[in-house]
Protein backbone atom coordinates (compact mmCIF):
# COMPACT_ATOMS: atom_id res chain seq x y z
CA UNK A 1 0.00 0.00 0.00
CA UNK A 2 1.35 3.33 -0.91
CA UNK A 3 -0.76 5.56 1.49
CA UNK A 4 0.46 9.05 1.75
CA UNK A 5 0.57 11.86 3.84
CA UNK A 6 -0.68 13.70 0.21
CA UNK A 7 -4.59 14.35 1.03
CA UNK A 8 -6.76 14.16 -2.43
CA UNK A 9 -9.78 15.31 -0.34
CA UNK A 10 -10.37 17.20 2.73
CA UNK A 11 -13.62 17.71 4.06
CA UNK A 12 -13.72 20.04 6.34
CA UNK A 13 -16.89 20.46 9.36
CA UNK A 14 -19.41 19.86 6.56
CA UNK A 15 -23.34 19.82 6.96
CA UNK A 16 -25.76 19.69 4.37
CA UNK A 17 -29.41 20.47 5.17
CA UNK A 18 -32.65 19.32 2.76
CA UNK A 19 -35.50 21.42 4.91
CA UNK A 20 -35.19 21.56 8.16
CA UNK A 21 -33.91 18.01 8.41
CA UNK A 22 -29.88 17.47 8.56
CA UNK A 23 -28.39 14.92 6.45
CA UNK A 24 -24.65 15.05 6.85
CA UNK A 25 -23.31 16.80 10.50
CA UNK A 26 -20.14 18.20 10.93
CA UNK A 27 -17.74 15.80 8.94
CA UNK A 28 -14.29 16.27 8.83
CA UNK A 29 -12.19 14.21 7.02
CA UNK A 30 -8.98 13.60 4.75
CA UNK A 31 -8.84 10.99 2.18
CA UNK A 32 -4.93 11.08 1.18
CA UNK A 33 -3.78 9.24 -2.28
CA UNK A 34 -2.95 5.51 -1.52
CA UNK A 35 -6.05 5.47 0.82
CA UNK A 36 -9.54 3.52 0.83
CA UNK A 37 -11.97 5.13 3.18
CA UNK A 38 -14.86 2.21 3.35
CA UNK A 39 -18.14 4.69 4.82
CA UNK A 40 -20.25 1.63 6.76
CA UNK A 41 -23.55 2.75 8.62
CA UNK A 42 -27.24 1.77 8.39
CA UNK A 43 -29.76 2.99 6.03
CA UNK A 44 -30.39 6.80 6.05
CA UNK A 45 -27.07 7.86 7.79
CA UNK A 46 -25.99 10.14 5.20
CA UNK A 47 -22.99 7.48 3.31
CA UNK A 48 -24.87 8.27 0.09
CA UNK A 49 -25.12 12.33 0.58
CA UNK A 50 -21.40 12.61 1.71
CA UNK A 51 -20.76 10.69 -1.60
CA UNK A 52 -22.10 13.60 -3.22
CA UNK A 53 -21.12 16.48 -1.31
CA UNK A 54 -17.65 14.67 -1.39
CA UNK A 55 -18.59 14.26 -5.41
CA UNK A 56 -19.35 18.36 -5.57
CA UNK A 57 -22.71 17.00 -6.84
CA UNK A 58 -24.56 19.23 -3.93
CA UNK A 59 -22.96 21.90 -1.75
CA UNK A 60 -22.39 21.93 1.65
CA UNK A 61 -24.83 23.86 3.76
CA UNK A 62 -21.66 24.68 5.72
CA UNK A 63 -17.75 23.99 5.82
CA UNK A 64 -16.19 23.02 2.83
CA UNK A 65 -14.34 20.31 0.28
CA UNK A 66 -11.27 20.42 -1.21
CA UNK A 67 -11.07 18.23 -4.22
CA UNK A 68 -7.29 18.28 -5.41
CA UNK A 69 -7.46 15.70 -8.22
CA UNK A 70 -10.24 14.53 -10.80
CA UNK A 71 -13.02 12.45 -9.81
CA UNK A 72 -14.50 9.50 -10.49
CA UNK A 73 -18.20 8.11 -8.95
CA UNK A 74 -19.94 5.21 -9.34
CA UNK A 75 -23.48 6.10 -7.99
CA UNK A 76 -26.46 4.16 -6.76
CA UNK A 77 -28.05 4.84 -10.92
CA UNK A 78 -25.62 4.37 -13.38
CA UNK A 79 -25.37 8.05 -15.31
CA UNK A 80 -25.44 6.02 -18.60
CA UNK A 81 -28.27 6.35 -21.30
CA UNK A 82 -30.44 3.31 -22.08
CA UNK A 83 -31.02 4.52 -25.84
CA UNK A 84 -26.99 3.72 -26.75
CA UNK A 85 -24.59 1.35 -26.88
CA UNK A 86 -22.11 0.50 -24.00
CA UNK A 87 -19.33 1.87 -26.45
CA UNK A 88 -21.37 4.82 -27.51
CA UNK A 89 -21.94 5.66 -23.86
CA UNK A 90 -18.56 5.36 -23.17
CA UNK A 91 -17.47 7.04 -25.89
CA UNK A 92 -19.43 9.97 -25.28
CA UNK A 93 -17.73 10.54 -21.96
CA UNK A 94 -14.19 10.05 -23.75
CA UNK A 95 -15.07 12.75 -25.47
CA UNK A 96 -16.12 15.23 -22.74
CA UNK A 97 -12.79 14.32 -20.84
CA UNK A 98 -10.90 14.45 -23.81
CA UNK A 99 -9.30 11.34 -23.60
CA UNK A 100 -7.70 8.49 -26.28
CA UNK A 101 -10.68 7.23 -28.40
CA UNK A 102 -9.30 3.63 -27.72
CA UNK A 103 -9.48 4.11 -23.89
CA UNK A 104 -13.42 2.78 -23.92
CA UNK A 105 -13.02 -0.27 -25.82
CA UNK A 106 -9.70 -1.00 -23.28
CA UNK A 107 -12.01 -0.61 -20.56
CA UNK A 108 -15.05 -2.81 -21.74
CA UNK A 109 -12.36 -5.13 -22.30
CA UNK A 110 -10.84 -5.39 -18.85
CA UNK A 111 -14.44 -4.93 -17.43
CA UNK A 112 -15.90 -8.09 -19.22
CA UNK A 113 -17.90 -6.42 -21.19
CA UNK A 114 -16.11 -6.94 -24.33
CA UNK A 115 -18.97 -9.13 -26.14
CA UNK A 116 -21.64 -6.51 -25.48
CA UNK A 117 -19.97 -3.94 -26.92
CA UNK A 118 -22.04 -2.80 -29.35
CA UNK A 119 -25.33 -4.19 -27.22
CA UNK A 120 -27.72 -1.21 -26.17
CA UNK A 121 -27.32 -1.02 -22.35
CA UNK A 122 -31.08 -1.13 -22.18
CA UNK A 123 -30.61 -4.76 -22.41
CA UNK A 124 -27.74 -5.23 -19.89
CA UNK A 125 -28.30 -7.42 -16.62
CA UNK A 126 -27.68 -5.39 -13.34
CA UNK A 127 -24.45 -6.69 -13.37
CA UNK A 128 -23.38 -5.33 -16.58
CA UNK A 129 -24.45 -2.08 -15.82
CA UNK A 130 -22.82 -2.02 -12.63
CA UNK A 131 -19.71 -2.78 -14.40
CA UNK A 132 -20.21 -0.41 -17.41
CA UNK A 133 -20.86 1.94 -14.34
CA UNK A 134 -17.29 1.60 -12.88
CA UNK A 135 -15.87 1.45 -16.18
CA UNK A 136 -17.46 5.06 -17.07
CA UNK A 137 -15.76 6.05 -13.83
CA UNK A 138 -12.39 4.97 -14.65
CA UNK A 139 -12.41 6.25 -18.19
CA UNK A 140 -10.36 9.58 -17.59
CA UNK A 141 -7.94 7.81 -15.06
CA UNK A 142 -9.14 10.01 -12.12
CA UNK A 143 -6.96 10.36 -8.93
CA UNK A 144 -9.90 10.74 -6.63
CA UNK A 145 -12.78 7.63 -6.83
CA UNK A 146 -16.08 7.93 -5.51
CA UNK A 147 -17.95 4.44 -5.29
CA UNK A 148 -21.25 3.69 -3.62
CA UNK A 149 -22.37 0.44 -3.23
CA UNK A 150 -19.68 -0.48 -6.17
CA UNK A 151 -20.52 -4.69 -5.69
CA UNK A 152 -24.25 -3.89 -5.84
CA UNK A 153 -25.25 -6.30 -8.19
CA UNK A 154 -22.68 -8.22 -9.34
CA UNK A 155 -21.59 -11.55 -9.25
CA UNK A 156 -18.90 -13.17 -7.46
CA UNK A 157 -16.88 -13.24 -10.98
CA UNK A 158 -17.56 -9.62 -10.85
CA UNK A 159 -17.45 -8.59 -7.11
CA UNK A 160 -13.42 -10.21 -7.96
CA UNK A 161 -12.67 -8.42 -10.73
CA UNK A 162 -13.72 -4.70 -8.90
CA UNK A 163 -12.35 -5.37 -5.29
CA UNK A 164 -8.56 -6.49 -7.74
CA UNK A 165 -9.22 -3.44 -9.67
CA UNK A 166 -9.63 -1.28 -6.14
CA UNK A 167 -6.54 -2.68 -4.93
CA UNK A 168 -4.66 -1.74 -8.09
CA UNK A 169 -6.18 1.67 -7.76
CA UNK A 170 -4.69 1.88 -4.21
CA UNK A 171 -1.43 1.01 -4.82
CA UNK A 172 -1.44 3.28 -7.54
CA UNK A 173 -1.85 6.17 -5.57
CA UNK A 174 -5.93 6.87 -5.61
CA UNK A 175 -7.42 8.22 -2.63
CA UNK A 176 -10.97 5.83 -2.82
CA UNK A 177 -14.07 6.81 -1.04
CA UNK A 178 -16.47 3.57 -0.61
CA UNK A 179 -19.90 3.48 1.11
CA UNK A 180 -21.26 -0.18 1.20
CA UNK A 181 -23.27 -2.04 3.31
CA UNK A 182 -20.67 -5.28 2.01
CA UNK A 183 -18.17 -4.62 4.52
CA UNK A 184 -16.67 -8.01 4.26
CA UNK A 185 -16.11 -8.47 0.92
CA UNK A 186 -14.48 -4.72 0.94
CA UNK A 187 -12.18 -4.71 4.24
CA UNK A 188 -8.99 -5.73 2.58
CA UNK A 189 -8.98 -3.37 -0.01
CA UNK A 190 -9.83 -0.65 2.79
CA UNK A 191 -7.07 1.32 4.85
CA UNK A 192 -9.58 3.16 6.55
CA UNK A 193 -13.03 2.66 7.96
CA UNK A 194 -15.42 5.42 8.84
CA UNK A 195 -18.77 4.63 10.62
CA UNK A 196 -21.85 7.07 10.01
CA UNK A 197 -24.66 7.51 12.10
CA UNK A 198 -27.27 10.04 12.30
CA UNK A 199 -25.31 11.72 9.72
CA UNK A 200 -22.35 12.09 11.51
CA UNK A 201 -19.05 10.42 11.12
CA UNK A 202 -18.75 8.74 14.46
CA UNK A 203 -15.27 7.33 14.14
CA UNK A 204 -12.74 7.05 11.61
CA UNK A 205 -9.96 4.98 12.11
CA UNK A 206 -6.93 3.01 10.14
CA UNK A 207 -8.29 -0.86 9.37
CA UNK A 208 -4.86 -2.11 10.57
CA UNK A 209 -4.74 -3.92 13.52
CA UNK A 210 -8.51 -4.45 13.73
CA UNK A 211 -9.82 -8.10 12.82
CA UNK A 212 -12.76 -8.51 10.55
CA UNK A 213 -14.74 -9.78 13.52
CA UNK A 214 -14.04 -6.60 15.57
CA UNK A 215 -15.37 -4.21 12.27
CA UNK A 216 -18.43 -6.39 11.63
CA UNK A 217 -19.29 -6.47 15.53
CA UNK A 218 -18.72 -2.52 15.41
CA UNK A 219 -21.23 -2.35 12.48
CA UNK A 220 -23.55 -4.24 13.86
CA UNK A 221 -23.64 -2.62 17.31
CA UNK A 222 -24.34 0.83 14.86
CA UNK A 223 -27.12 -0.45 13.13
CA UNK A 224 -28.65 -1.61 16.41
CA UNK A 225 -28.04 2.14 18.12
CA UNK A 226 -29.77 3.32 14.57
CA UNK A 227 -32.71 0.75 15.32
CA UNK B 1 -13.80 22.59 -23.92
CA UNK B 2 -16.70 24.53 -23.88
CA UNK B 3 -17.18 23.90 -27.75
CA UNK B 4 -16.05 20.51 -27.58
CA UNK B 5 -18.35 19.51 -24.87
CA UNK B 6 -21.41 20.95 -26.68
CA UNK B 7 -20.57 19.54 -29.86
CA UNK B 8 -20.80 15.95 -27.76
CA UNK B 9 -23.58 16.72 -26.05
CA UNK B 10 -25.76 17.95 -28.96
CA UNK B 11 -24.39 14.49 -31.18
CA UNK B 12 -25.15 12.30 -28.30
CA UNK B 13 -28.69 14.02 -27.92
CA UNK B 14 -29.17 13.77 -31.41
CA UNK B 15 -28.10 9.87 -31.64
CA UNK B 16 -30.92 9.07 -29.00
CA UNK B 17 -33.50 10.87 -30.92
CA UNK B 18 -32.31 9.47 -34.13
CA UNK B 19 -32.56 5.79 -32.32
CA UNK B 20 -35.83 6.35 -30.73
CA UNK B 21 -37.95 8.87 -32.26
CA UNK B 22 -39.79 8.87 -30.31
CA UNK B 23 -40.11 12.69 -29.30
CA UNK B 24 -39.74 13.81 -33.18
CA UNK B 25 -42.86 11.46 -34.29
CA UNK B 26 -45.07 12.46 -31.46
CA UNK B 27 -44.07 16.76 -32.81
CA UNK B 28 -44.81 15.53 -36.26
CA UNK B 29 -48.20 14.00 -35.97
CA UNK B 30 -48.86 16.71 -33.82
CA UNK B 31 -47.98 19.11 -36.47
CA UNK B 32 -49.99 17.45 -38.88
CA UNK B 33 -53.10 17.53 -36.86
CA UNK B 34 -52.68 20.99 -36.30
CA UNK B 35 -52.76 22.17 -39.85
CA UNK B 36 -55.13 19.96 -41.04
CA UNK B 37 -57.87 20.82 -37.85
CA UNK B 38 -57.29 24.52 -38.23
CA UNK B 39 -57.65 24.01 -41.98
CA UNK B 40 -60.97 22.61 -41.93
CA UNK B 41 -62.26 23.60 -38.79
CA UNK B 42 -62.62 27.52 -40.65
CA UNK B 43 -65.94 28.70 -42.77
CA UNK B 44 -63.61 29.42 -45.82
CA UNK B 45 -66.29 31.84 -46.83
CA UNK B 46 -66.14 34.02 -43.69
CA UNK B 47 -62.07 33.45 -43.32
CA UNK B 48 -59.66 33.07 -46.16
CA UNK B 49 -57.00 30.71 -45.27
CA UNK B 50 -54.13 33.19 -46.15
CA UNK B 51 -55.45 35.25 -43.19
CA UNK B 52 -55.43 32.31 -40.71
CA UNK B 53 -51.97 31.51 -42.72
CA UNK B 54 -49.39 33.40 -40.12
CA UNK B 55 -51.39 32.18 -37.04
CA UNK B 56 -51.38 28.42 -37.59
CA UNK B 57 -48.02 28.29 -38.86
CA UNK B 58 -46.71 29.92 -35.36
CA UNK B 59 -49.18 27.25 -33.17
CA UNK B 60 -48.09 24.06 -34.87
CA UNK B 61 -44.25 25.20 -34.77
CA UNK B 62 -44.81 26.11 -30.74
CA UNK B 63 -46.87 23.67 -29.84
CA UNK B 64 -45.08 21.17 -31.84
CA UNK B 65 -41.84 22.10 -30.67
CA UNK B 66 -42.81 22.56 -27.03
CA UNK B 67 -43.43 18.17 -27.33
CA UNK B 68 -39.75 18.15 -27.77
CA UNK B 69 -38.18 20.53 -25.28
CA UNK B 70 -39.01 17.88 -22.31
CA UNK B 71 -36.82 15.15 -23.96
CA UNK B 72 -33.94 16.85 -23.76
CA UNK B 73 -33.35 16.73 -19.91
CA UNK B 74 -35.83 13.71 -19.76
CA UNK B 75 -32.99 11.78 -21.41
CA UNK B 76 -30.44 12.88 -18.32
CA UNK B 77 -33.11 12.16 -15.85
CA UNK B 78 -33.59 8.49 -16.72
CA UNK B 79 -30.75 7.76 -14.87
CA UNK B 80 -29.46 10.19 -13.39
CA UNK B 81 -26.98 11.18 -16.48
CA UNK B 82 -27.34 14.97 -15.47
CA UNK B 83 -25.09 13.79 -12.43
CA UNK B 84 -22.10 12.13 -14.76
CA UNK B 85 -22.07 15.79 -17.14
CA UNK B 86 -21.93 17.50 -14.13
CA UNK B 87 -18.92 15.30 -12.92
CA UNK B 88 -17.25 15.76 -16.41
CA UNK B 89 -15.30 18.74 -17.50
CA UNK B 90 -18.25 20.43 -19.41
CA UNK B 91 -19.02 23.51 -17.92
CA UNK B 92 -22.72 24.46 -17.37
CA UNK B 93 -22.42 26.71 -20.48
CA UNK B 94 -21.13 23.91 -22.37
CA UNK B 95 -24.33 21.57 -21.17
CA UNK B 96 -26.41 24.48 -22.33
CA UNK B 97 -25.57 25.22 -24.99
CA UNK B 98 -25.03 21.37 -26.42
CA UNK B 99 -28.76 20.89 -25.09
CA UNK B 100 -29.56 24.03 -27.30
CA UNK B 101 -27.97 23.00 -30.42
CA UNK B 102 -29.55 19.77 -30.29
CA UNK B 103 -32.92 21.36 -29.69
CA UNK B 104 -32.69 23.87 -32.28
CA UNK B 105 -32.07 21.00 -34.93
CA UNK B 106 -34.90 18.95 -33.62
CA UNK B 107 -37.15 21.72 -33.73
CA UNK B 108 -35.55 22.60 -36.65
CA UNK B 109 -36.24 19.14 -38.44
CA UNK B 110 -39.77 19.31 -37.75
CA UNK B 111 -40.39 23.27 -39.08
CA UNK B 112 -38.69 21.88 -42.07
CA UNK B 113 -40.99 19.01 -42.61
CA UNK B 114 -43.81 20.79 -41.18
CA UNK B 115 -43.31 23.62 -43.81
CA UNK B 116 -43.92 22.00 -47.30
CA UNK B 117 -47.48 20.87 -45.52
CA UNK B 118 -48.19 24.28 -44.45
CA UNK B 119 -47.98 25.43 -47.82
CA UNK B 120 -50.12 22.52 -49.72
CA UNK B 121 -52.95 22.74 -47.01
CA UNK B 122 -53.04 26.70 -46.56
CA UNK B 123 -51.77 27.23 -50.72
CA UNK B 124 -49.57 30.35 -50.00
CA UNK B 125 -47.06 31.34 -51.76
CA UNK B 126 -43.58 31.27 -50.01
CA UNK B 127 -41.43 30.60 -52.87
CA UNK B 128 -40.00 34.39 -53.79
CA UNK B 129 -40.07 34.97 -49.68
CA UNK B 130 -37.99 32.03 -48.99
CA UNK B 131 -34.59 33.57 -47.39
CA UNK B 132 -36.46 35.98 -45.19
CA UNK B 133 -39.28 33.58 -43.95
CA UNK B 134 -36.79 30.37 -43.18
CA UNK B 135 -34.54 34.13 -41.07
CA UNK B 136 -37.78 34.86 -39.42
CA UNK B 137 -38.40 31.26 -38.55
CA UNK B 138 -34.79 30.75 -37.24
CA UNK B 139 -34.88 34.41 -34.93
CA UNK B 140 -38.01 32.37 -33.60
CA UNK B 141 -36.43 29.47 -32.90
CA UNK B 142 -33.18 30.39 -30.90
CA UNK B 143 -35.84 32.02 -28.63
CA UNK B 144 -38.43 29.63 -28.16
CA UNK B 145 -35.73 27.05 -27.47
CA UNK B 146 -33.28 29.07 -25.40
CA UNK B 147 -36.18 30.27 -22.86
CA UNK B 148 -37.80 26.59 -23.57
CA UNK B 149 -34.62 24.76 -22.60
CA UNK B 150 -33.44 26.56 -19.61
CA UNK B 151 -37.26 26.01 -18.33
CA UNK B 152 -37.21 22.24 -18.93
CA UNK B 153 -33.88 22.03 -16.60
CA UNK B 154 -35.90 23.77 -14.17
CA UNK B 155 -38.92 21.63 -14.70
CA UNK B 156 -37.79 18.27 -15.31
CA UNK B 157 -37.03 17.01 -11.49
CA UNK B 158 -40.80 18.09 -10.95
CA UNK B 159 -43.20 15.39 -11.07
CA UNK B 160 -45.28 16.68 -13.81
CA UNK B 161 -42.92 17.91 -15.82
CA UNK B 162 -44.75 17.78 -19.30
CA UNK B 163 -47.62 19.94 -18.04
CA UNK B 164 -45.18 22.61 -16.25
CA UNK B 165 -43.36 23.27 -18.99
CA UNK B 166 -46.03 24.53 -21.39
CA UNK B 167 -47.11 26.67 -18.49
CA UNK B 168 -44.03 28.09 -17.22
CA UNK B 169 -42.98 28.73 -21.29
CA UNK B 170 -45.86 30.18 -22.62
CA UNK B 171 -45.76 33.59 -21.00
CA UNK B 172 -42.08 34.26 -22.34
CA UNK B 173 -42.99 33.61 -25.37
CA UNK B 174 -45.62 35.88 -25.97
CA UNK B 175 -43.31 38.32 -27.88
CA UNK B 176 -41.25 36.38 -30.01
CA UNK B 177 -44.21 34.74 -31.27
CA UNK B 178 -46.48 37.73 -31.89
CA UNK B 179 -43.72 38.89 -33.40
CA UNK B 180 -43.16 36.07 -35.50
CA UNK B 181 -47.12 36.13 -36.29
CA UNK B 182 -46.70 39.95 -37.63
CA UNK B 183 -43.40 39.08 -39.43
CA UNK B 184 -44.67 36.52 -41.19
CA UNK B 185 -48.17 38.00 -42.54
CA UNK B 186 -46.24 40.81 -43.91
CA UNK B 187 -43.90 38.52 -45.68
CA UNK B 188 -46.79 36.37 -47.31
CA UNK B 189 -48.46 39.41 -48.16
CA UNK B 190 -45.46 40.35 -49.95
CA UNK B 191 -45.25 43.93 -47.37
CA UNK B 192 -42.08 46.01 -47.89
CA UNK B 193 -38.98 45.63 -45.84
CA UNK B 194 -39.66 49.00 -44.03
CA UNK B 195 -42.79 47.53 -42.33
CA UNK B 196 -41.09 44.36 -41.04
CA UNK B 197 -38.34 46.40 -39.04
CA UNK B 198 -39.76 47.40 -35.97
CA UNK B 199 -40.82 43.92 -35.42
CA UNK B 200 -37.52 42.61 -36.19
CA UNK B 201 -36.16 44.86 -33.83
CA UNK B 202 -38.61 43.07 -31.14
CA UNK B 203 -37.71 39.57 -32.32
CA UNK B 204 -33.94 40.07 -32.25
CA UNK B 205 -33.70 42.30 -29.24
CA UNK B 206 -35.79 39.18 -27.50
CA UNK B 207 -33.26 36.64 -29.05
CA UNK B 208 -30.00 38.04 -27.21
CA UNK B 209 -31.41 39.04 -23.72
CA UNK B 210 -32.74 35.82 -23.15
CA UNK B 211 -30.27 33.79 -24.82
CA UNK B 212 -27.45 35.75 -22.59
CA UNK B 213 -29.80 35.83 -19.55
CA UNK B 214 -31.10 31.57 -19.38
CA UNK B 215 -27.07 30.77 -20.41
CA UNK B 216 -26.11 33.32 -16.91
CA UNK B 217 -29.36 31.50 -15.26
CA UNK B 218 -28.49 27.93 -15.81
CA UNK B 219 -25.74 26.90 -14.06
CA UNK B 220 -27.77 28.18 -11.15
CA UNK B 221 -31.17 25.98 -12.31
CA UNK B 222 -28.80 22.50 -12.64
CA UNK B 223 -27.07 22.96 -9.03
CA UNK B 224 -28.95 20.80 -6.58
Amino acid sequence: MHASSDPLIVATDVSWRVGYRWIVRQVSTTVSAGEVLLLVGGNGTGKTSLIRLVAGLVRPTKGAIQRRAEVGMVAHHTMLYDALTAHENLAFVARLHGVDPARPVELLNRMGLAKAIDQRIATFSRGMLQRLAIARALLHEPRVLLLDEPLSGLDDAGSRVVVGLLEELRDQGCAVVIATHQLVELLDVATDIGFMAAGKMVEHAPVAGRDAGQVVNRYRALLEEGQ
Amino acid sequence: MTWRGAVAIARKDLAIEWRTKTAFMSSLVFAVLVLAVLFFARDATAVSAFDMAPGVLWVTFTFAGMLGLNRAFLVERENRSLDGLRLSPATPTAIFLGKVAGNIVFVGVVELVSLPLFVLFYDVAIWRQVPLLIGVIAMATVAFVAVGTLLSAMVVRTRFSEVMLPVLLLPFLVPPIVSAVQLTWRILADRPLAEMTGWLSLLGSFDIVFFILSLLLFDAIITE
